[in-house]
């Protein structure tokens, strides 16, 4: 395998370009329809050509080490994306509790060591869905306020791992998380997770009930009601997803770290919405891909690589990555208000 | 005060949270077993010019059904920009910091305005690239300020418990209390956020407003970074997202609602207060770090149940239902 | 091709022009809306504009008050052309309006809400002032009982209506536009609005006043003007007019009274029973006894709680109480998932917000109610769902091409027979509930809509749907159960007719 530039960047050109097979915006038979994808595919494109050109001819890049760096360095920002794009397409927005729950996760999952590897998965799974599927469930049936709630959650959450702590780091007792860390076919377990996590999520949100209902909830809460569909239970299942999503990321982050600190989770609940966003997810709800997420993630990670190689500051890194997500949150809206005024 | 005056919630909640948060603050001597001092004041004082302008910042566009997360970038980076231009002129350092703040929330709000996107993405992205653009003025590293006569002079004492920071943060707090009070621009601010179409209808000129709006939150981001980098005598290149929820919260508190149309800057200033207290409330009583972040939650938790329209139809069900069943089996009459 | 009559006669100055509108269109998408649109209204002359749903009034109205520009076309306000490019130009032209959808501002009070938008209202606010003027601006509208403080959340829906007539009317307007205003009002407070109309436009302001209810028009006004297809048809002076000319103009033909077929009578057994249905404030002691194969009409305005027994069946007022059985099974009404899952399908009155998924497919849109049948354990079948989506096309009549095209591109008639499309051909819904079934659809599809639920009933459903209008509910309705202020005025088996109808709704005398 070549580590060319291909997948990634098809997938991030369907990020900004595609479009859910739902919202599936063929040329209609009354003929009118502008051709606004044009321009807009085009600037894509002069984006991402530069970027392309200056990745190839960076020194270093077009090695299989870097791949695999890029592939790990998105892993644990993308399996909480992942997560968040479930959340995001059913309209609860954004939810800031995400870094918080990873510490707690963690802490859960290296203080049961002693149990063995098996059960302190599942323990951190089952804190992981529970933690964030209530917080989906209050959303969810009582149409409480995401931001406010997750807020609230964040700190409840935060003062829980604190407490957990003592606010000391969490040591392991065994070191049985080690096999997690280890690489396989050169790649680390955990883009194998992150793959695993975004074919799950695809074919739930294509192939079964719940989450086409996501996007039917996510576009028009208000008809979906009236409709008589399960508003309440189909926001708990995405929650509860994000909730396994952001355990498997603790669970890594726990291994990779070998303790946790109550800081552990860091900037993850920003960086996972960066990644949704540059993805094209539209934070209204109702649109949006576990693809284009995994896209959206590889694309911020291609190009802090390519400036970290270039021998940028993270600081220049950081404000790419925030003008990155401004023009693609533009260009999504544009695309979708398209037409109409 | 009537109880009409209170029964609205943009009124009810900062004073209920004040005379909460006050009553605890007087009562913390029984926990800590010391007398509280001027200083204990002048200290929460402190806390409240800490992050009343950026509460100040996020509460005015809240109230305006806009939610401005760019304004810890603009707090960042007006403390970077006063830092690096006032060394020997604080005045020019914190114009330098307000105008760069000000441009940032103009352009923002000419394109939130101009294309009608939603603020939160926009802004939160903006928030990102502002970070980054602090970090790379600063080469990552905290700046220091090395004009240790503004430091001493923002933070001295006035009065026993005010020192300028505070006093040009409440007095930021009146003046747009006069503004929005006084003028037109209160009641079209709340319009837009309460029904922005409506408002439109009605002629008011909402993109116009929204403009000076995000140029206004800004301005007051930019402002109260340069004053904390003063005060601190250093710039941090990355607050994190702690300032912002701390900010949030005092305006949830202030009885602002992410639903927009509601609040007010006096009420802002009572949930910016209130944040303020409680923190020297911990430190006074040496309360365990958790247990700040636990009422917090609890407050907010009080805020979730107050406004989910989902919770108030299931308490209308369970009263119908109960309501029906007597009919239903009819007890036999004695 | 447009005759037009010239009204001469009686009022207000006629023959003096204020307001002239002069061959007005403009299309959307490509779609004329308004083709040529021409009208003048008099110094002091209050002038109605009639039309059928879809002739375009809403957009003249929008091209008049500055919120639209037209494509082609001129207006010219006191003899001089204007461009009315945004409602701050207008408002300076002296053009009110009261707009069709309710634009009172419930974060606001009834005073700031007078205020707010006013060009002239100062900068800095003079309190007292103001209360002085929106109190004597208050009582001009027989609002004496509301305080200028007082918080709109807690007016009424007619008061807030009365708010917004009151506060267009205070503006000193030389043009005053009211689009559809006592559409949630009562008589009383429709006098109050009249009274106050007349007293505007005899201090000289031109009033063009939109409305459905004709009687209305013909009282109030001095002409009128109807549209038909986006152009006009004819001006005339209301002492020429009787109500069956303006309808004979709306529609071009008089329109049929089909009496009511009366449907085939069906087992008890298969009936939804409604006993003592109430939604406080809204609705009060409401019995039906609906059997599966009729169609049942309830007439009632807005208002009249037609449409609350309607939302209250499908979960949407969970404050309502009384019993409902279905088949002899009692449902569980107050939560819509409850509802539906128990066979009641709604389809509300307001398809853009509560109905459809505007940005998703047409496909999407007709499997949307009824996926967990398309597959099994959760998990879909991708055949299963083509296979629905095109033989639920099929039923409704809509074109095969179109299925994977946004519904937000369709026709409001096509995007309505998606929307009826969705509930029906299912095997789990046993009762078909309808508000407004065809609001906002073109003759066409008006027609296609009413043989869907036709069939629907013959398919042994229940099938009941409130409409205010009366051609529908005669065409439709094998009962009709007319409404007004919360409760039953008559009940109609297959003998109704137009005129009596229209007296329960409008004057209803309780009978039950």
């Amino acid at each position: 395998m070549t580590p060319a530039d291909d997948p990634r960047h098809s997938a991030a050109t369907t990020a900004i370009a595609g479009s859910p097979g739902l919202t599936d915006p063929k040329p209609s038979a009354t003929g009118r329809v502008p051709r606004r994808p044009g321009p807009l595919t085009a600037a894509s494109a002069v984006l991402l050509l530069p970027l392309a050109v200056l990745a190839v001819t960076t020194d270093r890049f077009l090695t299989l080490d870097n791949a695999r760096a890029i592939l790990a360095s998105a892993a644990f920002v993308g399996i909480t994306a992942i997560g968040a794009t479930l959340v995001m397409i059913v309209g609860s927005a954004v939810s800031l509790a995400a870094s918080q729950t990873a510490t707690v996760v963690a802490m859960v999952f290296l203080a049961t060591q002693q149990l063995g590897l098996l059960p302190a998965v599942l323990l951190a799974l089952v804190c992981g869905v529970v933690l964030t599927a209530a917080q989906g469930a209050v959303v969810g049936y009582w149409d409480a306020n995401p931001i406010v709630l997750t807020i609230a959650a964040g700190f409840a959450v935060g003062a829980a791992a604190t407490w957990f702590s003592g606010g000391t780091p969490v040591y392991p007792a065994s070191n049985a998380f080690a096999v997690l860390n280890r690489t396989l076919l050169g790649l680390p377990v955990s883009v194998y997770a992150l793959l695993a996590v975004t074919a799950l999520a695809h074919w739930l949100l294509r192939r079964t009930t719940a989450g086409r209902q996501m996007y039917l909830v996510g576009e028009n809460r208000a008809a979906a009601r009236a409709a008589g569909l399960p508003v309440g239970r189909v926001t708990v299942l995405a929650w509860a997803f994000f909730g396994g999503c952001i355990a498997v990321a603790g669970i890594f982050l726990a291994s990779f770290n070998t303790a946790a600190t109550v800081t552990l989770g860091g900037t993850l609940t920003l960086d996972a919405i960066a990644a949704v966003l540059v993805g094209g997810t539209a934070i209204a709800g109702g649109r949006g891909s576990a693809l284009q997420t995994l896209g959206g993630a590889l694309l911020i990670s291609v190009i802090s690589d390519v400036l970290l190689l270039r021998g940028y500051s993270t600081g220049m890194q950081i404000l790419v990555k925030g003008l990155l997500v401004l023009a693609v949150v533009i260009a999504v809206h544009l695309r979708t208000t398209r037409g109409w005024r | 005060m009537s109880r009409a005056w209170l029964a609205r919630p943009e009124r009810l909640m900062p004073v209920v949270s004040l005379a909460v948060v006050l009553a605890s603050f007087l009562a913390s001597p029984m926990v800590s077993g010391r007398q509280l001092e001027l200083f204990d004041a002048y200290n929460a004082l402190q806390g409240f010019a800490h992050l009343g302008l950026l509460a100040l910042a996020i509460g005015i566009t809240m109230i305006a059904g806009e939610f401005d997360l760019s304004v810890v970038g603009t707090y960042a980076l007006g403390g970077m920009i006063a830092v690096s231009t006032g060394a020997t002129s604080p005045v020019a350092g914190v114009l330098a910091a307000v105008a760069v703040g000000a441009a940032i929330g103009a352009a923002q709000g000419g394109l939130i305005a101009g294309l009608r996107i939603p603020s939160m993405p926009v802004t939160l992205a903006t928030y990102i690239a502002l970070l980054g653009l602090t970090n790379v003025l600063s080469g990552g590293l905290s700046v220091t300020y090395p004009n240790s006569d503004a430091t001493l002079w923002v933070d001295q004492t006035i009065a026993g418990i005010f020192s300028p920071r505070s006093l040009v943060t409440l007095g930021a707090f009146l003046a747009l209390a006069l503004l929005l009070g006084c003028t037109r621009l209160g009641r079209e601010l709340r319009a837009i956020g309460g029904d922005r179409r409506a408002s439109r209808v009605t002629g008011v000129r909402v993109d116009r407003r929204l403009v000076g709006l995000f140029t206004l939150s800004g301005t007051l981001a930019a402002l109260g970074g340069a004053l904390l980098a003063y005060s601190y005598a250093s710039a941090n290149p990355d607050p994190g997202l702690q300032p912002l929820i701390l900010a949030a919260v005092a305006a949830l508190l202030g009885g602002v609602s992410l639903a927009g149309g509601r609040g007010a800057p006096l009420g802002l200033l009572a949930g910016a207060l209130s944040v303020a207290l409680l923190a020297q409330i911990v430190v006074t009583t040496a309360l365990p770090d958790y247990s700040t972040q636990l009422l917090y939650a609890a407050l907010l938790a009080v805020i979730v149940a107050i406004e989910s329209p989902g919770l108030h139809r299931s308490i209308d069900r369970i009263r119908a239902r109960r309501a029906d069943s007597p009919r239903r089996y009819p007890c036999p009459k004695p | 091709m447009q005759q037009r009559v010239s009204g001469s006669a009686a009022g207000p100055a006629l023959d003096r022009v204020q307001v002239r509108v002069e061959g007005l269109a403009r299309a959307f998408n490509g779609v004329p809306a308004v083709r040529d649109a021409s009208f003048t209204v008099g110094p002091g002359e209050i002038h109605g504009l009639c039309g059928h749903n879809g002739a375009g009034k809403s957009t003249v109205v929008k091209m008049l008050s500055g919120q639209l520009a037209p494509d082609r076309g001129r207006i010219a306000i006191g003899g001089t052309p204007v461009e009315l490019s945004s409602r701050q130009a207008a408002q300076r032209l002296g053009v009110a309006l009261v707009d069709q959808e309710l634009s009172v501002v419930p974060a606001l009070t009834v005073g700031e809400n007078m205020l707010l938008g006013d060009i002239d209202a100062p900068l800095i606010n003079r309190r007292r002032a103001a209360r002085a003027r929106c109190r004597q601006i208050l009582d001009g509208m027989g609002l004496e009982h509301l305080r200028p403080d007082q918080p709109v959340t807690t007016l009424g829906i007619g008061e807030r209506q009365l708010v917004e007539i009151a506060k267009a009317l205070s503006q000193n307007a030389r043009l005053v536009i009211l689009d559809e205003p006592t559409a949630t009002l009562s008589d009383v407070e429709s006098a109050h609005v009249f009274a106050a109309i007349r007293r505007v436009a005899a201090t000289g302001c031109s009033v063009v006043f939109v409305s459905h209810r004709l009687s209305e028009v013909l009282d109030l006004c001095d002409r009128v003007t109807v549209l038909r297809d986006g152009s006009t048809v004819a001006t005339t002076a209301v002492q020429q007019l009787t109500v069956d000319e303006l309808i004979v103009q709306m529609l071009g033909e008089t329109p049929h009274r089909l009496a009511a077929s009366g449907g085939p009578a069906t087992s008890q057994a298969y009936a939804l029973r409604i006993e003592g249905l109430s939604v406080p404030g809204r609705l009060a002691d409401f019995d039906l006894t609906a059997r599966a194969g009729r169609i049942h009409a309830l007439a009632g305005q807005l208002g009249s709680g037609a449409s609350d027994v309607l939302r209250a069946l499908a979960g949407l007022h969970p404050k309502a109480t009384g019993t409902v059985r279905l088949r002899d099974h009692e449902v569980p009404y107050r939560d819509p998932v409850a509802a539906a899952r128990n066979g009641i399908a709604f389809v509300s009155n307001d398809r853009k917000t509560e109905g459809l998924f505007l940005d998703k497919s047409v496909g999407a849109n007709l499997v949307a109610t009824r996926l967990p049948h398309l597959g099994r354990g959760g998990v879909l079948r991708t055949g299963r769902e083509q296979d629905a989506v095109r033989s639920i096309a099929d039923l409704a009549g809509l074109p095969a091409g179109r299925l994977r095209e946004r519904v937000r591109a369709l026709s409001g008639g096509n995007q309505q027979k998606v929307f009826v499309a969705r509930c029906l051909d299912r095997a789990d819904v046993l009762a078909l509930l309808l508000d407004e079934p065809t609001r906002g659809v073109d003759i066409g599809g008006r027609a296609a809509i009413h043989r869907l639920l036709r069939q629907a009933a013959d398919a042994g459903l229940v099938v009941i749907f409130a409409s205010t209008e009366l051609e529908e509910l005669l065409e439709l309705g094998d009962e009709i159960i007319t409404m007004r202020d919360g409760r039953i005025v008559r009940r109609y088996q297959g003998d109704a007719d137009g005129s009596a109808l229209m007296q329960d709704m409008t004057h209803g005398v309780d009978q039950t």
